[in-house]
């Protein structure tokens, strides 16, 4: 059955504090997730209260702050910091975000940043994302075409066509959404997840890509794609703007069309 | 601790190649259940069930034993489809999910049935 | 206090450090030709800074007016003011375009034109005919090209099963006693073991180095982790000086704004609401190249110019565009505007800065791919084993200073010519050397002493430090004082790099290790950028030095190659090579160094 309370090495503890320099103006509470895979111990909560005076605007900005300035340890995946990289997608304020695109100032009070759920921590906010990544390779995320491309051209495809792909293509597969979905976590060994349908989506919807029935055969399946039961979260957590749970309707109505 | 790999893991034993039946069905029952609700709460508010006599003349009609019938398979069929879903979602002891899945179409089965020919019963002791 | 670590070996045809643009195109090649392959990399490939390009990638299509290569050759060799190897340019524009071809054909989801074409759009100097007017030459996807580009290669490398080591961080060359590369030792986060890879070619995409810097429009991740790693070989870095400062970073978060945000029709004004550039580049504007946009605006801020209480940034216009064209050809940009300058760009400008935005210099290498360590008698040397493409490398397709959309064209060109080249020299049924035991020792020599640093300074103090000096003393305006102080203070700095501090010892997602193998890399950058600038006396693209105005053809038409002493406080050792002043083919002449006007 599912199990609604934490195995007992995995009951988050309270961790560490830190106080925010002497004479700070507008002091604020970090609350991160700590894990340390080589210690053993259980994960806890480390506190850290910054200036948010002398810290750029996001919440990466304060954790790059806390890394440089209070504690190298705290460890977390950033790399772009303007959004289109996906790396530093975590929970953040219980809703999972890109930490580089979210305003510390959106936040009220003590600001609470968690890894990704559900996902196996392989050390503070890095979650194993081997998963999901596998997913998205199990969906074949490449065009597929037998009518050769011409020689020395491209192939066409018109304006509306290519309008169709808008809002799918712009994934930047950081899984903010397949970690928000209650369906993903009770199920995403079988489940594909609102992320990789998407992607899935976007070849279906390609008018250059000629596999559509096959990929649809692939898709059609009552966990691969039925474990979508339309809660949104996807849809209301992607830090793009995308709109996954479209997409997987989209998914269902082809398929429907194709039986009736 | 399994050592498969993550792709021979995801990809487990392939697609199923159904669910469109299970999900249209719930949509199509869904939709019927309205037509159907708005007949039944009608017909109460109209007094209709207000004693046995009035019952058995309401359902002893055909509009209204046929009308009957169809809410009692719409919705049963409907509750079996959302039910399998909540199981599938989250139960998963294989043995326990296989049990009750089987238990609730029993029971579902069953108790459509008996109320139909229940309803059958009324239709043709009237006639 | 060393301890033994748990070290695996593997042995593979070719190994590909990066997955960016340049690393998965090269992946693609190798496994396509049948070599054992494997990429190396330390962020998931869709995470690799290709990812953030936005304008387009160059080439003369000519599907929204007339163009030719040649055109698009004469602008790249004016754009890298006569540094660039014109053989190596010749290739790389005469292969754009089956390269956007076969990017389509890959999937890419190009912008289209009417009649299905792939959409392009104009850019800082890629002009129509040697300069008459600006053409569209960057085919794009919407302002989200390099996500696009990225994303399709790394489709491919999935459909042609490529092999990748995800989230590890390569430490250092194996280097045989004859000169030649034998693989490299990486470190796997994920579990904290050490691996050496055996490869009969090593390929390094590895990207640039712009964090060396205060201020840039590069990922955390582009630390010049392969420059470091050439550099402990003892291998040289060319043109190291020249650093493109792209006009429009935004102001405070130095996030980039493409300049296919100009192609479109936007342009800078001063806080007297003038369209400066005029003055600048009259006939091509506000889309000259980069360097002379910067050259440009930072000249304005100098001059008591600049927009803002103090007077520190320029603004960039495209409310005049109408929200229309901006959401459907900038919605990247738009977005980015109002997330990080607070900006509604279909209403208001946006404050902008020159910022760093990519190094021109880098690993020296022929247009095949191959390393070069060059001597006085012959500047063209090979390492064997070892090739570079993409940011990292300086093959020299850029020069002095980088055209817009060559960038994106130079990653999937010299990508595949690695792998092309790689697979004309590989055999994969020749059998493996064996590693020895003490191959690889350096860079675990060097992974075990940062781990157990415990020195005085963190870190992010010492980086900064570095930073700071790079952004005061090697900034758009150079002059001999500026530099020959940044010299002197950059050793102080980089003398303190023994004296670091890591506290994290663990194993297992180590960033704060991480970091600090990423700060030695980033010094030997920033080394030999300060020196090979404070060396250059003459002004040549990105490199603009004020005691020093003018071009000097006679004394430095030549690339300069820095050669790091790591291991005794970043001291660099700088000589010359020839640049190459002859094409490929007969098709096309040398072009003729003139004066650069725009």
């Amino acid at each position: 059955m599912v199990e609604f309370n934490l195995p007992a090495n995995s009951v988050v503890k309270e961790g560490k504090s830190f106080s925010a320099p002497a004479g700070a103006k507008t002091p604020r509470k970090f609350r991160i997730y700590r894990y340390d895979p080589d210690s053993g111990e259980n994960p806890r909560t480390d506190t850290y209260e910054l200036d948010l005076d002398a810290c750029g605007p996001m919440v990466l900005d304060a954790l790059i702050k806390i890394k440089n300035e209070v504690d190298a340890t705290l460890t977390f995946r950033r790399s772009c910091r303007e959004g289109i990289c996906g790396s530093c997608a975590m929970n953040i304020d219980g809703r999972n975000t890109l930490a580089c695109l979210k305003p510390i100032e959106d936040i009220d009070g003590e600001v609470k940043i968690y890894p990704l759920p559900h996902m196996p921590v392989v050390k503070d906010l890095v979650p194993d994302l081997s998963q999901p990544y596998a997913q998205l390779a199990s969906i074949e995320p490449w065009l597929k075409a037998d009518s050769p491309a011409p020689p020395d051209g491209e192939r066409l495809q018109s304006r509306e066509e290519r309008a169709k792909l808008d809002g799918l293509w712009e994934c930047i597969l950081c899984f903010s959404c397949s970690t928000a979905c209650p369906s993903y976590w009770w199920n995403s060994d079988r489940y594909l997840g609102p992320a990789v349908l998407l992607q899935a989506y976007r070849w279906l919807a390609d008018s250059r890509d000629e596999y559509t029935g096959e990929r649809l055969d692939m898709l059609e399946d009552p966990f691969r794609l039925y474990r979508c039961h339309t809660i949104m979260n996807c849809t209301n957590t992607c830090p793009k703007g995308l709109n996954p749970a479209l997409a997987i309707t989209e998914i269902k109505k082809m398929i429907v069309e194709r039986n009736i | 601790m399994s050592m498969q790999s993550d792709l021979g893991r995801v990809r487990g034993l392939g697609s199923a190649k159904s669910g469109s039946a299970h999900w249209w069905s719930q949509r199509v029952t869904a939709i019927a259940n309205l037509p159907l609700g708005i007949w039944f709460i009608l017909s109460i508010l109209a007094g209709h069930t207000a004693d046995y006599d009035s019952v058995r003349a309401w359902l002893g009609s055909y509009f209204h034993s046929t009308m009957m019938i169809l809410l009692v398979i719409s919705v049963a069929w409907h509750f079996t489809l959302g039910l399998q879903v909540v199981i599938e979602d989250y139960v998963h002891n294989r043995t326990i999910e296989i049990t009750s899945l089987m238990l609730i179409r029993a029971a579902a089965a069953f108790l459509s049935v008996a109320a139909i020919v229940s309803v059958l019963r009324i239709v043709f002791a009237g006639a | 206090m060393t301890e033994s670590y748990k070290i695996i070996d593997h042995n593979y045809d070719v190994v590909v450090m990066g997955a960016g643009g340049a690393g998965l195109r090269a992946t693609l090649g190798t496994v396509e030709a049948g070599l054992k392959t494997a990429c190396i990399t330390k962020v998931f490939p869709t995470r690799s800074h290709t990812v953030a390009a936005q304008g387009g990638i160059g080439a003369s299509l000519g599907n929204m007016s007339e163009d030719h290569w040649q055109w698009h050759m004469y602008d790249t060799v004016k754009g890298s003011d006569w540094l660039g190897d014109q053989d190596a340019i010749e290739y790389m524009c005469r292969n754009a375009v089956p390269a956007v071809h076969e990017l389509e054909h890959y999937g890419m989801p190009f912008s289209r034109t009417a009649e299905g074409k792939i959409y392009q759009r104009p850019f800082g100097g890629h002009t129509r005919d040697h300069g008459k007017a600006p053409v569209e030459r960057a085919c794009a996807a919407a302002d989200r090209t390099g996500h696009a580009m990225l994303h399709t290669l790394y489709q491919q490398c999935l459909k042609h099963k490529a092999e990748f080591f995800i989230e590890y961080i390569a430490l250092d060359l194996i280097m045989d006693e004859d000169g030649s590369c034998r693989g490299l030792v990486a470190w796997n986060l994920d579990d904290g073991t050490i691996h050496r890879f055996n490869a009969k070619m090593t390929v390094l995409a590895s990207g640039g180095y712009g964090r060396a810097f205060f201020s840039c429009t590069s990922a955390h991740t582009c630390t010049g982790d392969g420059h470091g790693m050439v550099a402990r070989a003892g291998l040289g870095l060319q043109d190291m000086e020249f650093v493109q400062f792209h006009p429009t970073g935004i102001y405070g978060s130095g996030c980039l704004i493409t300049e296919g945000a100009r192609g479109e029709g936007g342009y800078l004004t001063n806080s007297e609401g003038e369209r400066f550039m005029e003055r600048y580049a009259p006939t091509v504007k506000d889309l000259a190249s980069r360097d002379v946009v910067s050259r440009g605006m930072a000249q304005e801020i100098r001059d008591g110019r600049g927009v803002g209480e103090h007077g520190e940034y320029i603004h960039l216009h495209l409310e005049h565009l109408g929200s229309e064209v901006l959401w459907e050809r900038l919605p990247g940009i738009t977005e980015t505007a109002k997330i990080f300058a607070g900006v509604d760009a279909t209403r208001e400008p946006i404050p902008v800065l020159p910022t760093v935005h990519y190094n021109m210099g880098g690993i020296p290498t022929n247009y095949k791919g191959e390393v070069l360590n060059p001597t006085a008698d012959d500047p063209n040397r090979v390492v064997p084993g070892l090739m570079a493409a993409g940011e990292a490398a300086c093959v020299s397709v850029h020069g002095a200073n980088r055209l817009g959309t060559n960038s994106l064209l130079d990653l999937v060109v010299f990508g595949r010519a690695c792998g092309l080249h790689a697979a004309e020299v590989v055999d994969p049924k020749s059998s493996f050397k064996e590693l020895k035991a003490s191959d690889g020792e350096i860079g675990i020599a060097r992974f075990d002493r940062l781990r157990w640093a415990k020195g005085s300074r963190p870190t992010a103090d010492i980086r900064l430090e570095m930073q700071r000096v790079m952004q005061g003393n090697c900034g758009v305006f150079r002059t001999a004082e500026i530099l020959g102080e940044g010299v002197e203070k950059l050793s102080k700095t980089a003398a303190t790099l023994p004296d670091v501090a890591v506290s994290d010892r663990s194993l297992i997602w180590n960033s704060d290790l991480v970091e600090t193998l990423e700060l030695e890399n980033l010094m030997v950058c920033a080394a030999s950028t300060m020196n090979s600038a404070e060396a250059r006396h003459e002004s040549r693209g990105a490199h603009a030095h004020e005691d020093y105005p003018k071009r000097d053809d006679e004394v430095w038409m030549k690339h300069t190659i820095a050669t790091v002493a790591w291991d005794k406080g970043y001291g660099v050792d700088l000589t010359y090579r020839p640049v190459n002043t002859f094409t490929l083919t007969d098709e096309v002449e040398y072009i003729e160094p003139k004066e650069r006007v725009y």
